[in-house]
């Protein structure tokens, strides 16, 4: 299933007995682009990003996909987009229970959509790429914070999935693994994979290294700034 | 008046937070079993490996506690009705007072109690923790649906578990028990025996199964709800956990008492009493 629009029909989205994250927003993303996600602390990115990872249902409003509505559809609906959509959790998220290595296997081998062998050589090549050989067979609560934040980012674009949502990517990440993880990045969306990404951070050091595009969270309401690649100039 | 009208109210509360609840509990259900049917990814492998892990964990595990809680209540109960139903003259009842008591009643009170404390409470908090540590959001991110990876297996197996723990606790306070009394107390096994096979009828199994097959039931689907029912923070893990075992007991001892009062007025209605 390919990922060809996404779009935002007077969607309302709150927590509860909170201000709106989102109130009646009209949003047309832009596609096949490195979207920045900024906005004031506290002021609901993750939650964004959640929403159109199909975490979150909006309250309100049509949250659109190739012209569908995520909102009416159910979680086995859902399914096919969901299996092009990775996310990377600002904090936690890795299965307790497993060892890095299988939490790396589970999507691949729970889905089915590579061969056993192709889904085991994927994971040993991200394991080696990220130097987490050391790592790999341990479960997550007995390795550094640093190592469970990355085995969580390789998670995210082991399925290579056509849309990437990274949560605060590079908060506790050492300098090495963030010129790591950026150029595999890099690398996919060469590869034809990892199309549309929205990355939520306040780390503009690690914005730097990609060209991106931002896309305003303010009180509510989206807005998109289109940034100039070369000279980092921004068109308002 | 007013005290009667606010009484009026709190009681119509209580009864309409109750009854959204075991709608929500049972909303929960359904859509477990709907998922599983649904998710074609998830393999039988899959699912018979969290199954074959909640066996070992509720039902292998829980065998020592539950042998020394048969042999000491079947002990007590045999010895106690042994000596009141010699006074009264009665011992060729043995049979029919232990099974009532045994099979019918404490069997499924007592393993249901001893899964409560030992799995319900670990089920309640693993699931709140899987919770508050995102592993939940985790899953479905990756296209995994939790209820039908981690709720269903979990509620199959703590079922199956508790069946084969309540035979075997059956099992143990009535031949186990009888073997501890018969150091104390000159009874022949042949005579005991055959009491029991005499008071034996098949209403027992149909109660044997219905009542601990729900219990377990009741026990798992209540656990893991309260356990995904933490919202965010670790601090309600220990909130929701005890919530859980408080409302399983409460759920398990109202199911024990329906079945046990059915039963009951079954057996007046077909004695001609009612």
């Amino acid at each position: 299933m390919k990922i060809e629009s996404l779009k935002f029909e007077g969607v309302s989205f709150s927590h509860d007995a909170q201000d709106p994250v989102v109130q009646n927003v009209d949003f047309d993303f832009p596609m096949n682009e490195i979207l920045w996600v900024k906005a004031e602390e506290g002021a609901g990115k993750s939650t964004l990003l959640q929403i159109l990872g199909g975490l979150q249902i909006p309250q309100s409003g049509k949250f659109l996909i190739n012209g569908e509505n995520v909102v009416d559809m159910s979680f086995e609906e859902f399914l096919p987009y969901r299996l092009q959509i990775g996310y990377s959790f600002d904090y936690g998220g890795l299965i307790n229970n497993r060892t890095l290595r299988d939490n790396l296997m589970l999507p691949l081998l729970y889905h089915k959509t590579v061969p056993a062998k192709e889904a085991k050589a994927r994971v040993e090549e991200l394991i080696n790429l990220f130097d987490l050989s050391k790592f790999a067979e341990e479960r997550p609560a007995h390795v550094p914070g640093r190592v469970r934040k990355l085995a969580c980012l390789m998670r995210s674009v082991v399925m290579r999935p056509q849309m990437l949502l990274l949560d605060d990517p590079s908060v506790g990440l050492g300098q090495d693994s963030v010129y790591t993880f950026v150029d595999h990045l890099h690398q996919l969306r060469k590869d034809g994979f990892l199309n549309h990404v929205f990355i939520s951070s306040y780390d503009e050091k690690f914005m730097s290294l990609m060209s991106y595009q931002i896309i305003h969270l303010d009180e509510g309401q989206l807005y998109f700034q289109a940034v100039d690649p070369e000279k980092r100039v921004v068109h308002l | 008046m007013d005290s009667l009208l606010s009484q009026i109210d709190s009681l119509g509360r209580f009864v309409t937070k109750n009854v959204e609840y075991t709608l929500r509990v049972l909303l929960m259900v359904y859509l477990s079993v709907r998922a599983t049917v649904l998710d074609q990814a998830q393999g039988f492998r899959q699912i018979v490996g969290v199954i074959s892990a909640q066996i070992y964990f509720t039902g292998w595990q829980a065998l020592p506690l539950v042998t020394v809680l048969a042999l000491g209540t079947g002990g007590v109960l045999i010895l106690q009705s042994l000596s009141n139903l010699t006074l009264l003259g009665g011992t060729q009842m043995i049979g029919n007072f232990l099974l009532v008591m045994v099979l019918r009643e404490a069997g499924p009170l007592l393993v249901a109690l001893v899964v409560i404390a030992r799995s319900g409470t670990a089920v309640a908090s693993e699931l709140g923790n899987m919770r508050a540590n995102r592993e939940i959001e985790a899953l479905e991110s990756m296209g995994i649906n939790p209820l039908s990876f981690i709720v269903f297996p979990r509620v199959i197996g703590g079922v199956i578990s508790v069946l084969c723990l309540a035979f075997y606790f059956n099992f143990m306070a009535l031949i186990g028990g009888f073997v501890i009394t018969r150091l104390i107390q000159d009874m022949s096994f042949a005579f005991y025996s055959d009491s029991l096979m005499r008071a034996f009828a098949k209403e027992d199994v149909l109660i044997f199964l219905l009542k601990n097959g729900f219990s377990g039931m009741i026990i798992f689907v209540v656990c893991c709800y309260q356990g995904l029912s933490v919202k965010k923070s670790p601090h309600e893990v220990p909130q929701v956990t005890t919530q859980a075992v408080v409302n399983s007991i409460i759920f398990v001892v109202m199911f024990n008492l329906i079945v046990t009062a059915l039963f009951y007025i079954n057996q007046l209605r077909s004695l001609g009493v009612v």
